[in-house]
């Protein structure tokens, strides 16, 4: 069976590597892989000064265009501290969407989980901002006029033009960040979560009108004005580009079609799909794409899976195919095992940095569980390393567990890697990731890779068990920048 | 290397609000000086000047100050004080803690046909919101009333006291 999952192009077997079609990756010389960490590491930091100074140059804005000389009285204060909510908060809410709205230059820089680790964190500080923008306002209003904010409140509703609008915001924000808690959105199916969090749209888009009407923030003359305008058409503009537009391009591109459905082990296929242009997938195996297959009742689903292989071509114009490997889990996944041949499959990608591009070190390590060893399969074949310089743990519960493990063994074999099948039920306690048997022999990560401290790890698995094997690994000595672990139960 | 995005983010963020900190005095003493030209230009023409500030607090007290301007000119003719009054009456300047009000009625034949604000309250964004919206609302019932005996706009009690005193003292002044 693994045989057939081998490509049989002529380049590959004349390179003696199974398993390849692409040029075998070249090793970059010495301190590349550090200077490319710089790089990176320097984008991130613009990407934080981006962040922090957008949020004060849209106070700092309101203060040139006169917005404190107007605190006379402690009405006038309120009403203020109001305004600075409220830009702020939409500030953080286009910060938001940004984050949200899968930017290539964010997501070669921090990666697609960590984006939306970001964004995730934003939205209770944002929601708290436009609530407390209300709720100052009303009462900054509310004593300039001698009434209380609630009466205030419901003034603005009945008498302001689009305040209602406003109001109607605020509700759906509220809904937004409540569904999108742990607790709560643990409760729900993914696609409730998934459709109230489309309300975003509608919260923002009904927040507008109020800010060109009541408040100054698009009045003429205003410094602020040419600011918020180019903010919310550069947000608006990279939203339908990157998450519309270039997908719709990226599935018009590759016109990708299921070529089969192939059993790996017990609940677990891979599902190889053919398309065109596939050369300009190179080099994104153990990238993610999301992927639609577009079959009755499963069209609306989106599927995030990484390339278990890197893409192998056989024919002019990058014609090749794809392959995702999958297990059973949501009863989206269950559908998949019954694909037919021919399906259209729409894609967005490739998204995350669980790629070369991380890379800061020239020796490697991969920890892999279960169905998270595939994208470290696709990533074994084409990531730079000098043979010796290399180490793949792989975990499971039983070999058969270890999917795609013949492949992983000759890649191993070929590009000179040392290889653990790590097999057996979990220890308890400390460096519970590996397998009982193993802690109780003594040992520990570093019998496994004596030199992981000068090595990038990547780290692909269930949560808990990744953030046992992070923490061995600190122990080790392994910092955090050579962590290289996505999350991929978002 | 967080530390140094942190403070990188932190020094231009500093950066960036000590720029708009100052910027915002600076037009804060035009605005000043704009709110203070509108005040006197009541009498004269010089509100006319205020309209071309940049602040929109300034832009809304410019309108303010050229409405005086527009009528100003027939101010002069406040000279009859006869029973079938013609002509344009100001109202006294009544403080508000938001800023004076200040009306001017036209008045032909005895019959009040315009009412306009010299003057309304400004002193913050709110307020010329308050203003800009229960002064159209006063000038029609007004008109349609023929008198000062009107209700207040709810939201805009202050304004609309003052307003309405103002137009009384007006209606006195053209012993309507």
């Amino acid at each position: 069976m693994n045989t057939k999952l081998l490509p049989a192009s002529p380049a590959a077997s004349s390179s003696g590597r199974p398993g390849l079609s692409l040029p075998a990756p070249k090793n970059p010389s010495r301190g590349w892989f550090a200077r490319q960490y710089r790089q990176r590491m320097l984008r991130r930091d613009l990407l934080t000064v981006i962040a922090w100074t957008s949020v004060a140059a849209a106070i700092a804005l309101w203060l040139a265009d006169g917005g404190a000389t107007g605190i006379t009285s402690p009405a006038a204060a309120f009403t203020a501290a109001g305004i600075v909510a409220g830009l702020a908060g939409m500030d953080l809410v286009l910060l938001m969407l940004l984050l949200a709205a899968r930017i290539p230059f964010i997501d070669r820089t921090i990666g697609h989980d960590r984006a939306l680790e970001f964004h995730g964190k934003l939205g209770k500080p944002s929601l708290y901002l436009l609530l407390a923008h209300g709720i100052l306002l009303a009462t900054g209003y509310g004593m300039a006029e001698g009434l209380d904010p609630v009466t205030e409140s419901v003034n603005l509703w009945v008498q302001v033009p689009d305040m209602w609008l406003a109001f109607v915001s605020v509700a759906l924000f509220i809904a937004v960040v409540v569904t999108s808690l742990v607790a709560v959105r643990r409760r729900f199916p993914y696609e409730f979560w998934y459709v109230v969090h489309l309300l975003t749209y509608a919260a923002v888009a009904t927040s507008l009108p109020h800010q060109f009407s009541v408040g100054g923030l698009f009045a003429a003359g205003t410094w602020q004005r040419w600011y918020w305008l180019a903010i919310c058409i550069y947000t608006g503009t990279a939203l339908v580009y990157f998450r519309v537009l270039e997908p719709a391009l990226a599935t018009a591109r590759h016109r990708l079609t299921v070529a089969r459905v192939e059993a790996v082990a017990p609940g677990v296929v891979n599902i190889v799909m053919s398309g065109r242009k596939l050369d300009q997938l190179a080099g994104t195996g153990g990238r993610f794409f999301i992927w639609r297959f577009l079959a009755p009742g499963m069209w609306w689903h989106p599927h995030p899976f990484s390339l278990s292989a890197e893409p192998v071509l056989h024919g002019p114009d990058g014609q090749g195919t794809l392959r995702v490997t999958v297990r059973n889990l949501g009863n989206g996944s269950a559908q998949l095992r019954r694909l037919r041949k021919g399906t259209k499959v729409a894609v967005e990608g490739p998204y995350g940095l669980l790629s070369t591009a991380a890379r800061t070190r020239n020796k490697v390590v991969m920890i892999g569980a279960g169905i998270g060893i595939t994208p470290l399969r696709a990533l074994l074949e084409t990531t730079p390393f000098a043979p010796g310089e290399a180490t793949v743990l792989l975990r499971g519960h039983t070999d058969q567990e270890l999917y795609l493990g013949r492949e992983i063994l000759e890649l191993c074999r070929a590009r000179g890697v040392r290889l653990f099948h790590l097999t057996g039920p979990r220890a308890h306690g400390r460096s519970a990731w590996l397998p009982e048997d193993a802690v109780r022999g003594g040992y520990s990560l570093t019998s496994y890779v004596p030199d992981i401290a000068e090595a990038d790890v990547y780290v692909c698995g269930p949560a808990a068990w990744a953030a046992n094997v992070i923490a061995d690994a600190g122990k080790a000595g392994v910092r955090e920048e050579q962590i290289h672990h996505e999350r991929f139960d978002w | 290397m967080k530390i140094r995005g942190a403070i990188a983010a932190g020094l231009a963020s500093a950066g960036i609000l000590v720029a708009g900190w100052q910027a915002g005095t600076q037009v804060g003493g035009i605005g000043t000086v704009a709110t203070s030209t509108t005040a006197t230009g009541t009498t004269g023409a010089s509100g006319t000047g205020t309209s071309g500030s940049g602040a929109s607090g300034s832009g809304a007290s410019g309108t303010a100050g050229s409405t005086g301007t527009g009528s100003a000119g027939s101010t002069g003719s406040t000279g009859s004080t006869g029973s079938t009054a013609s002509g344009t009456y100001k109202g006294t300047a009544v403080q508000t803690r938001f800023g004076p009000v200040q009306v001017q009625i036209t008045v032909a034949n005895g019959k009040i046909t315009d009412v306009t604000a010299l003057q309304l309250t400004n002193t913050d964004r709110k307020s010329i919101q308050i203003s800009n919206r229960a002064a159209p609302l006063l000038r029609s019932k007004v008109l349609a009333a023929q008198s000062a005996d009107v209700q207040t706009v709810s939201g805009a009690t202050i304004t609309s006291d003052a307003y309405l005193t103002s137009l009384q003292a007006a209606i006195d002044a053209a012993h309507l």
